[in-house]
């Protein structure tokens, strides 16, 4: 057997150079320019966190932000083939929302755009709390955004595959490529936890990453360094047979002890050496955490049966925690919802599009109600967003929707510029996508292509964390540099 | 019991003659009495082998092999009939038990642990772990946990099969259907000239994507074809579109064509998962309403051409030879299914070795498999190097695995059955969330791991693969020992008040070695680690075990349930090399 084993470091210099020769190089200088407008820009002493809620499979994000004038309106709902009909064709064969009264209550005004015919929207009926939310100018929403190499038109699409990121529409590629912030194949690293390398060093306990996963392995919180803690929603459990809280009987510290001596062996085998490591991780910050965090409590109640919401008060608690111990000045959190891949069942059934978004905005009201003044007191310090790896057809396939491109994120918090859309990114598309099928930018289902870039996206948030050096823009986002503007302004 | 009228219904739902175990796995000129040529090296070496091949080493099973040498042990298990389970859980809850997805899972372990056709139960959980279907989704759920159950019980069967007819056992498989969306899928609707709607894409992207051939063109030993230095993708966008119409018209074996009803059937469990009926021109003509399946022409994979107008099955059928027969599928199943039984980096060379037996015309699964477990790399680890992660060789083992191979090594004593029939063995359940994993319980369909999953750290850095590290977190951890705690200091033969929720470890020939830590070690370390245990560990058992010894009121049993709780907790037992 022979392995051949590359170092990081020259992996990392293979991936610069590929950087380099393409884009990064020529447009360095406009990335310095950035550097220069943000340097007044310094990286606060006071806590800050960013919380990631992962839709996984894919939100049907033209669905949960939908046009409300007439026009626009029925553009929407001719593309996604008729207004849903619960009477005659319960699986869905038309996909778009029936408006009415309770649809009225759910509409918002883009502060962003001051000419009504087309600044008015509705929510997803599920969504009154989003609504709220936005009305009181603490949550934003992105549109049209996607993973893009650089800013394209149709043209540039059918010019060559060079134009736009390889695997559009696979889950797997998309999701690493949001998570990357960088349209490329082969990497292993997260910008979020990119981010961590650069901000940990002002966090005081070295012992606590400042990537920490309440949804298990991602690449997003992935780092140089950085290693994203992995914690259950249900917090810290005790690990059974083993010393938890000395004293402990003589044959249980016999046990422990041995256990400790497995962990702390050298092993020649990768697989023996990484299990024995993660598992030494978590007996110490089992350590470091488990007495503190079960003596951590909030005031604030989270919806049950929602695993979001249960994800999201681990969270609450952790920063509730860590701002009290002073465990850390930055923290990268990441979460998740599944079940977005609506190809049937989208408009009916037990967990459709609707369930999805009520459990998504119950429980974002809940975690913002949690940083208020009444509990966790951090409504300024904490910027939750979404991501998901991408919308979906506007057409119908009879039942649900197909794998699209372009999407819509939103931001909460009270750093957040809210009540506003987002939609331009400084290149050839911008503004809510014409969802008329087959119309200048979109593919004939529906599949749009996005006018913002995903590192557009992310960076306007990591600077938002104080990750604000040009060269650490580029590093962690190689392909920034070929967007016009690298800072979206909506937190 | 394998019932014949199932088998058949496989066998015309494809249009194959039956192929089972193609291979002539010919004894007769091998006496009983004999030495093999192939016997293993030593008992470690089979406990080794076993490891790989099983569901955990029996000493009846490794005496056994001794005997038979790896060959025609292979050969025999090749040729054993599936263990399934499909019959025995439809009593159950025809006995009225409740319908959830413990019942099936008791029955899984219950066959891991006690199926004498051990390699094709272990093939069949390796199958499902490529040909995904999980009661995670809301449309199985435990509504068809009889029918799910059935759809393990096809990859048993198909276990030793052609790849191909494997590819159309799964895909016509309404399990299958409900998972990724080709039951009830139809064809575009035209309203007025205009197509208003067209078929869900989801099947043909994953049969693709995850079934068969993957996202990028692959040279036979895994690599990626390059042009201009670039990979080349093996499909687009257009390329699902026109797939998906392939995939349209399918519904319940058993919903009413006279007067017809494509929403109704599925009213027995056998019309719940006997393979799909499709409503194309095979049933209805063309110009019905009734006619469900999409009938224009479809330019699909690699260009091909499948032509307007074919029956719903002439269509699937010519779908998945063009798939199946693309260069692709022998490196891309040949590696995962290295990666389920061997190591998760294997070389190029094994990859190629294994793609040239998955492509010899005749060959079938069986031979991929008798192939991979028999390959040099399989059979003889690098030698142990000196310093830390200089060896990148093995995997981690499956936390399923773990659970099996301990009942396996110690003589684990199953319940009774209860009132219902069932017999139980997951305790409290919740491997999913505990483990990461469990028997078709995938939250997705890119299963618990991906294939190329790389452990940040050495893992990444090194360009090496760790599928099973994925599920393997500081939190994991804690609750697959938690599990594994509860199966071994919490149910042993003989304890006072056992549960009777799981079966019973038989703790005695530890005990009997109270007093001689050593010697409890010693056997540990031959039942769970193939004699692999490093002088560290045992050393670190050794002193625990003489710690215990002194305690006031020790008792044997703790003594002896503490060494295998402990050892499985080991790093070295956690790795499989």
């Amino acid at each position: 057997m022979s392995h051949s084993r590359h170092s990081r470091r020259e992996f990392l210099r293979n991936l610069g150079c590929v950087a380099c020769g393409g884009t990064a190089a020529a447009l360095l200088p406009q990335l310095r320019m950035l550097g220069t407008a943000l340097a007044s820009t310094s990286v606060s002493s006071a806590y800050q966190a960013l919380v990631c809620v992962y839709l996984y499979g894919g939100n049907d994000a033209w669905n949960m932000l939908v046009p409300f004038d007439n026009t626009r309106y029925n553009t929407y709902a001719s593309s996604r083939s008729g207004v849903y009909d619960a009477t005659n064709n319960p699986g869905g064969l038309g996909l778009a929302l029936p408006t009415g009264s309770q649809v009225a209550l759910q509409k918002i005004v883009d502060g962003n755009d001051p000419s009504s015919a087309t600044n008015q929207y509705f929510l997803h009926p599920a969504m009154p709390e989003m609504t709220q939310l936005f009305n009181q100018g603490r949550l934003a929403f992105v549109v049209n955004t996607g993973s893009l190499v650089k800013p394209i038109t149709m043209a540039d699409y059918n010019t060559s595959s060079a134009n736009y990121p390889a695997q559009l529409f696979s889950h797997a590629d998309q999701t690493n490529q949001w998570q990357q912030a960088y349209a490329e194949q082969g990497i292993t690293l997260g910008w979020g936890g990119q981010c961590g390398d650069v901000l940990k060093s002002g966090n005081p306990n070295a012992q606590l990453s400042p990537c920490i996963s309440i949804a298990g392995a991602n690449r997003y919180e992935v780092g140089v360094g950085t290693i994203p803690y992995q914690l259950s929603s249900g917090g810290l459990t005790n690990l059974s047979g083993m010393c938890n809280t000395p004293p402990c009987s003589a044959s249980t510290n016999a046990r422990d002890t041995a256990l400790q001596t497995l962990l702390g062996e050298t092993y020649a085998n990768d697989f023996a050496g990484g299990y024995a490591q993660i598992f030494q991780r978590g007996r110490n910050l089992f350590n470091l955490l488990d007495t503190n965090l079960a003596g951590t409590t909030l005031n604030t109640m989270f919806p049950s049966g929602n695993s979001l919401a249960a994800q999201l008060q681990t969270v609450a608690k952790m920063i509730k925690l860590s701002m009290a111990q002073n465990y850390a000045t930055r923290q990268i959190y990441y979460v998740n919802l599944g079940s977005f891949d609506l190809h049937s069942g989208m408009m009916s059934g037990t967990n459709d599009h609707a369930a999805l978004l009520t459990s998504l905005s119950q429980a974002l009201n809940a975690f913002w109600t949690c940083m208020g003044p009444g509990d966790v007191n951090a409504q300024n310090n904490v910027t939750l967003f979404t991501m998901s790896e991408f919308a979906r057809t506007l057409q119908s396939n009879g039942s649900g929707s197909d794998h699209g491109w372009g999407t819509v994120q939103m931001a909460l918090g009270g750093a957040v510029k809210g009540g506003k859309l987002y939609s331009n990114g400084g290149g050839p598309i911008t503004g809510f996508p014409d969802q008329a099928l087959n119309a200048p930018n979109n593919f004939p289902r529906g599949q749009m292509i996005p006018g913002i870039g995903v590192e557009q996206y992310a960076a306007t948030l990591a600077q938002w964390m104080g990750v604000t050096s040009p060269s650490d823009l580029a590093t962690i986002f190689p392909n920034l540099a070929n967007f016009g503007m690298t800072h979206l302004g909506f937190v | 019991m394998q019932t014949a009228s199932k088998a058949i219904a496989y066998v015309f739902a494809l249009g194959f003659a039956p192929l089972a175990g193609a291979s002539v796995h010919d004894q007769i000129f091998k006496g009983r009495f004999d030495i093999p040529t192939d016997q293993p090296a030593s008992v470690n070496a089979a406990a080794r082998f076993l490891t790989q091949a099983t569901f955990g080493p029996t000493q009846a099973d490794i005496a056994y092999l001794m005997a038979q040498g790896y060959g025609e042990w292979i050969d025999e298990q090749l040729s054993k009939p599936a263990t399934i389970g499909e019959p025995t859980i439809e009593a159950i809850v025809n006995a009225g038990a409740k319908v959830t997805n413990t019942i099936r899972l008791n029955r899984f372990f219950w066959q891991a642990v006690y199926a004498p056709d051990q390699l094709r139960q272990r093939m069949a959980y390796a199958l499902s772990q490529i040909f995904v279907v999980s009661d995670q989704a809301s449309g199985i759920g435990n509504n068809y946990m009889v029918p799910l159950s059935q759809y393990q019980d096809m990859l048993a069967e198909s276990a030793f099969l052609p790849y191909a007819q494997v590819l159309l056992n799964a895909t016509w498989h309404p399990m299958m259907g409900r998972y990724l969306n080709a039951f009830h899928n139809v064809k575009a609707t035209i309203v007025g000239g205009v197509q208003t709607t067209s078929p869900d894409e989801n099947y043909a992207r994953e049969v693709m994507q995850l079934f068969s051939i993957g996202l990028i063109e692959r040279n036979k030993d895994f690599s990626p074809v390059l042009q201009g230095g670039q990979p080349v993708p093996t499909y687009d966008q257009n390329v699902i579109t026109q797939t998906a119409k392939v995939f349209t018209g399918f519904t319940w074996s058993d919903a009413p064509t006279n007067p017809p009803g494509f929403y109704g059937g599925g009213l027995t469990f056998a019309g719940e998962y006997d393979p799909m009926a499709c409503w194309g021109t095979e049933l209805f003509p063309a110009s019905s309403n009734q006619m469900r399946h999409d009938i224009t022409v479809k330019a699909v994979l690699g260009g091909a051409m499948i032509a307007a107008n074919q029956t719903c099955a002439q269509d699937v059928t010519d779908e998945l030879a063009i798939i199946a027969t693309h260069p692709n599928v022998a490196p891309f199943i040949a590696r995962q299914l290295i990666q389920r039984f061997v190591e998760s980096n294997p070389s190029p060379a094994y990859i190629q070795r294994m793609a040239t037996v998955f492509d010899k015309p005749g060959n079938d699964l069986g031979d991929v498999i008798k192939a991979i477990l028999t390959d040099p790399e399989a059979m003889n680890p690098p030698p142990p190097c000196g310093s830390a992660n200089c060896d990148g060789y093995g995997k981690l083992r499956e936390p399923v695995l773990r659970l099996t191979e301990l009942w396996r090594a110690f003589n684990a004593q199953a319940p009774a059955p209860d009132p219902y029939g069932q017999i139980a063995m997951i305790g409290n359940g919740g491997f999913l969330g505990n483990f990461g994993q469990a028997p078709l319980e995938s939250p997705t369909v890119f299963n618990f791991y991906l294939p190329d999953y790389q452990q940040p750290g050495t893992f990444a850095d090194n360009g090496l693969y760790s599928p099973e590290l994925q599920i393997t977190n500081e939190s994991t951890t804690y609750t697959t020992a938690d599990t594994y705690y509860g199966f071994t200091a919490k149910a042993y033969q003989g304890m006072p008040t056992p549960p009777t929720d799981r079966p019973l470890i038989d703790l005695s020939a530890l005990a009997a070695n109270a007093a001689n830590p050593a010697a409890i070690v010693a056997t540990v370390n031959a039942d769970l680690f193939y004699g692999s245990m490093s002088a560290a560990t045992q050393s670190a058992l050794t002193t625990m075990l003489a710690s215990q010894i002194a305690v006031t009121n020790m008792t044997p049993q703790e003594e002896a349930w503490s060494a295998i709780y402990v050892a499985m907790l080991s790093p070295e037992f956690a790795a499989q090399r």
